[in-house]
């Protein structure tokens, strides 16, 4: 099991965000995240990302428990996380964007050898062009490129999300944390959004994905969890997730008889 | 030994009081425009040095001159918030920058008009109290009074009046605030231009006491300052309470450790607070 | 842009051939010196986006440490140096961690290494057994360099002219050096949106660090030479005025570039030269120039003109 998600418990003051949640994730597999508002998803990212400390519980990462690394340690371990509110680099365009995200890839390619770069461009030799090659390649996958050169700012608000995805790829994740993809985005650009992380899949990419959008996320996940106040309410496959009782009263409210 | 300590604890009080009211211009500056104001100091300065214009050359009464410098203070702190702070609101960086340029414009302008000859006022109220064997000046004490008078009266005027219930709403939710009709454009030079007033009436009574320099506000405004973070940029009575807690450890510290020490408190209380409780003694912890 | 630069710097070589005026020459040795200052900072200010006042503390504190090696302890000028960049880092890196460990931000960080400069600043003051306090150290040596061509001491202008220049070179180059590496990409994240930089595998405290570290080392270099050169060292080369001196002729140079910073320095440092000007309206026109540049041209000269070639 790639992640394994044992007993994750938040607790913030007397509000408990997120309650014992459980759940694993295998290789290869896109797992769905339902749930309203408020019943803890994000903060269930956001604990397996290290962006916040676990009250108690563990999460397992390839056999180790990971509750004790900083962000930028669980990027690095291969768990990367994207933002429900497009994060950017002010003034930047979207190439400069993805070659700071490709600081993973630099530091796992040449290892201590990035060192020969404080030397001038000229001693890195081909390193320039083969990210910019990988650069297009990912901009291409998610269809982004022909944006290459413009100011991130620019691009709409789907371009921005599609581009915080790039940006995670770019780090050659194992699994992809994707909190709520789709929110905010226009029909045509869902249905993009949809080719991308198939896409993605194919690749060989994990992906973990949180959204409200039943459909969109119902078409996409192989299994699934639901969470209500902060508690796995229903999991197992995508289907018999979203056809369970619980979970349409959570959504929907209670049925009339 | 008990005498000593007691002399430099009031000494402390009285200088913490200066702290304080310069503290309480940083902290009503940064609650509304949001940039801690390094100026301040500057102004202090400017109020003293009115002061003894009024006073020594245009031979005024001590107390028309500090009101006349008041005036003049406030009159400068308009100018300035008008040409100047009304254009780094929120930006605690550029409003650092540009507030240290103006320190240096106001000392220059003030060294080349009169000089660096100190000046002298200290002759105003002379005279002391003899309590206990203690030696209290009579200038002292009646500074510390109208300083704290001042506080309190800030205090008052903040929670009871229509225009500082405004101003603390503002503080609070600017856009709430402006929704609800607060002119908060003009609410926000009201408060600069009282802050130097404040910082004009300290520079006036310090005046009473101390010989002027053109280069005092420097040292006063970082105490003021380590005053106001130290006690929770925000808090208004406790804007008093940080300037006094500073003044009485420098004053104390002074008996047991070399004098040398004096000004190295408050830059350790500075690091210790923003390390330890950045929102300060007494705000909130928000 | 590369070629202006380097006929600039072709120019600044043959300069001492038709310059023979020793005030210019001085002015051009304080204006390199301030420029490689401006440049350390701007590693730290501009490009890493921390508003650090250490700056002057470091300058200060390796400028004291050489001389007293040389002066009271007879060390080799050459031997002095390293000596001093190493305790200049160690300090760096002691306020770096705490300040950095606590995530200060942007102006809090200046309160706290204004406060740690202050600090320096009295103990420098006050310790008049080894600093001599307000009455700093007088430095009557100068520094020589063993060359299999004799040895070469540096008295004459003309010889620290090239010092200086040669100076300014090794900090530009070592600054464009790693803002051209991986470290570069890392600090614009940082700069920008740590929080995304984090999220992307950067470890936004060491960079932090090692941008502050190395911008106050580079500080420290140019303050080894500059005691020798004044021919004295003081306390208030740790002072706060000093160190926003820096900030003023990065602003007004450019914080966007590395040469901007150059420009700035150069410019403020011919500037009182220039006009007239008693000592008192020098501050003036500092802090005067300050405000203009935030409030008018915040990106510096140098902005102004890459908006002009934008636009054209």
């Amino acid at each position: 099991m790639l992640l394994n998600i044992k007993n994750l418990t938040k607790r913030f003051g007397g509000l408990t965000a997120v309650s014992n949640v459980s759940f694993g994730i295998e290789r290869g597999e896109i797992i769905g995240i339902f749930g309203p508002n408020g019943s803890g998803k994000t903060t269930t990212l956001s604990l397996i990302a290290g962006i916040l400390k676990p009250t108690s519980g563990e999460i397992v990462w390839k056999g180790e428990v990971i509750n004790a690394l900083t962000p930028f340690e669980v990027a690095q371990q291969g768990l990367v996380k994207t933002f429900q509110n497009p994060q950017l680099f002010p003034e930047l365009t979207v190439a400069e964007h993805m070659r700071i995200a490709c600081h993973l890839h630099v530091k796992r390619a040449l290892g201590l050898g990035r060192l020969k770069t404080l030397l001038g461009k000229g001693a890195t030799g081909d390193l320039e062009k083969t990210l910019s090659k990988k650069i297009d390649q990912m901009l291409e996958l998610c269809r982004l490129y022909k944006h290459r050169n413009d100011e991130a700012g620019a691009l709409s608000y789907g371009g921005e999300k599609m581009l915080g995805v790039a940006m995670g790829m770019v780090c050659d994740p194992e699994l992809l944390l994707l909190d709520e993809p789709a929110s905010g985005l226009g029909h045509d650009e869902i249905t993009n959004l949809d080719a991308v992380l198939r896409d993605l899949k194919t690749h060989g990419v994990t992906l973990c994905i949180i959204d409200h959008k039943v459909g969109f996320l119902g078409r996409l996940a192989d299994r699934s969890i639901a969470l209500h106040h902060g508690a796995v309410i229903a999991s197992g496959t995508t289907a018999e997730v979203l056809a369970n009782d619980a979970v349409v009263t959570a959504y929907l409210g209670k049925k009339h008889a | 030994m008990t005498q000593l300590i007691l002399g430099q604890l009031l000494n402390g009080i009285i200088v913490g009081s200066l702290y304080g009211i310069i503290a309480l211009g940083v902290t009503l500056t940064f609650g509304l425009t949001g940039i801690v104001n390094f100026a301040l100091g500057a102004f202090m300065m400017l109020g003293a040095y009115s002061t003894w214009y009024l006073y020594d050359v245009s031979h005024l009464p001590y107390p028309i001159a500090v009101i006349g410098a008041v005036a003049i203070v406030s009159a400068v702190g308009y100018v300035s918030d008008l040409t100047l702070f009304r254009f780094t609101r929120g930006n605690l960086v550029n409003g650092l920058l540009v507030s240290i340029g103006l320190i240096s414009v106001f000392e220059a302008l003030i060294l080349a008009a009169f000089t660096t000859t100190p000046k002298d006022l200290t002759y105003v109220m002379p005279g002391a109290f003899h309590v206990a064997g203690l030696f209290l000046p009579k200038i002292k004490i009646m500074v510390c009074l109208v300083f704290l008078a001042i506080i309190f009266g800030t205090y008052l005027a903040l929670t009871r009046t229509w225009l500082g219930r405004a101003a603390f709403a503002y503080a609070q939710n600017p856009e709430a605030a402006a929704l609800m009709g607060i002119r908060t454009e003009r609410l926000q030079t009201i408060v600069v231009v009282y802050s130097t007033a404040l910082a004009g009436l300290g520079g006036g009574l310090y005046a009473s006491m101390y010989s002027l320099e053109p280069t005092i506000g420097a040292a006063y405004i970082l105490k003021a300052v380590e005053a106001a973070i130290l006690a929770g940029v925000g808090s208004v009575i406790g804007a008093l309470g940080g300037g006094i807690i500073l003044g009485v450890s420098e004053n104390i510290g002074s008996v047991f450790f070399p004098s040398a020490f004096r000004d190295a408190y408050g830059l350790v209380f500075l690091i210790a607070i923003l390390l330890v409780r950045p929102s300060g003694l007494f705000g909130d912890k928000s | 842009m590369r070629l202006a630069i380097l006929g600039g710097l072709l120019v600044a070589l043959i300069a001492p051939w038709f310059v023979k005026s020793d005030s210019t020459l001085a002015i051009a040795i304080y204006g390199f010196m301030a420029a490689s200052l401006a440049v350390s900072f701007n590693l730290i200010f501009g490009f890493s986006g921390q508003l650090s006042m250490f700056h002057a503390a470091s300058f200060g504190v390796s400028a004291y440490v050489v001389t007293i090696l040389v002066t009271s302890y007879g060390w080799n000028f050459w031997l002095a140096i390293p000596c001093a960049l190493a305790l200049v880092v160690v300090l760096s890196l002691i306020v770096g961690t705490i300040c950095f460990r606590f995530k200060l931000k942007e102006f809090y960080f200046a309160v706290v290494t204004l406060a740690f400069s202050e600090v320096l600043r009295l103990i420098t003051l006050n310790w008049n057994s080894v600093t001599n306090g307000s009455l700093g150290i007088t430095v009557v040596e100068k520094p020589a360099l063993w060359t299999p061509w004799g040895t070469l001491t540096f008295s004459s202008g003309v010889s620290w002219y090239y010092v200086t220049l040669a100076l300014l070179v090794v900090v530009f180059v070592i600054c464009q050096r790693v803002l051209g590496s991986w470290i570069g990409q890392c600090l614009a994240a940082i700069r920008l949106n740590d929080q995304l930089g984090e999220t992307l595998g950067i470890d936004v405290f060491k960079y932090k660090l090692l941008s502050f570290a190395i911008g106050s080392a580079l500080a420290g270099l140019v303050g080894a030479f500059y005691g020798f050169y004044a021919g004295f060292v003081e306390p208030h080369y740790l002072s706060i005025t000093l160190g926003l001196d820096i900030v003023a002729m990065v602003l007004l140079g450019g914080i966007n570039s590395l040469i901007g910073p150059v420009i700035g320095a150069l410019l403020l440092t011919a500037l009182p030269h220039m006009i007239e000007l008693s000592a008192e309206l020098r501050i003036a026109l500092y802090g005067a120039i300050l405000i203009f540049v935030i409030l008018v041209m915040p990106k510096g000269i140098m902005g102004l003109l890459s908006s002009r070639k934008n636009a054209a």
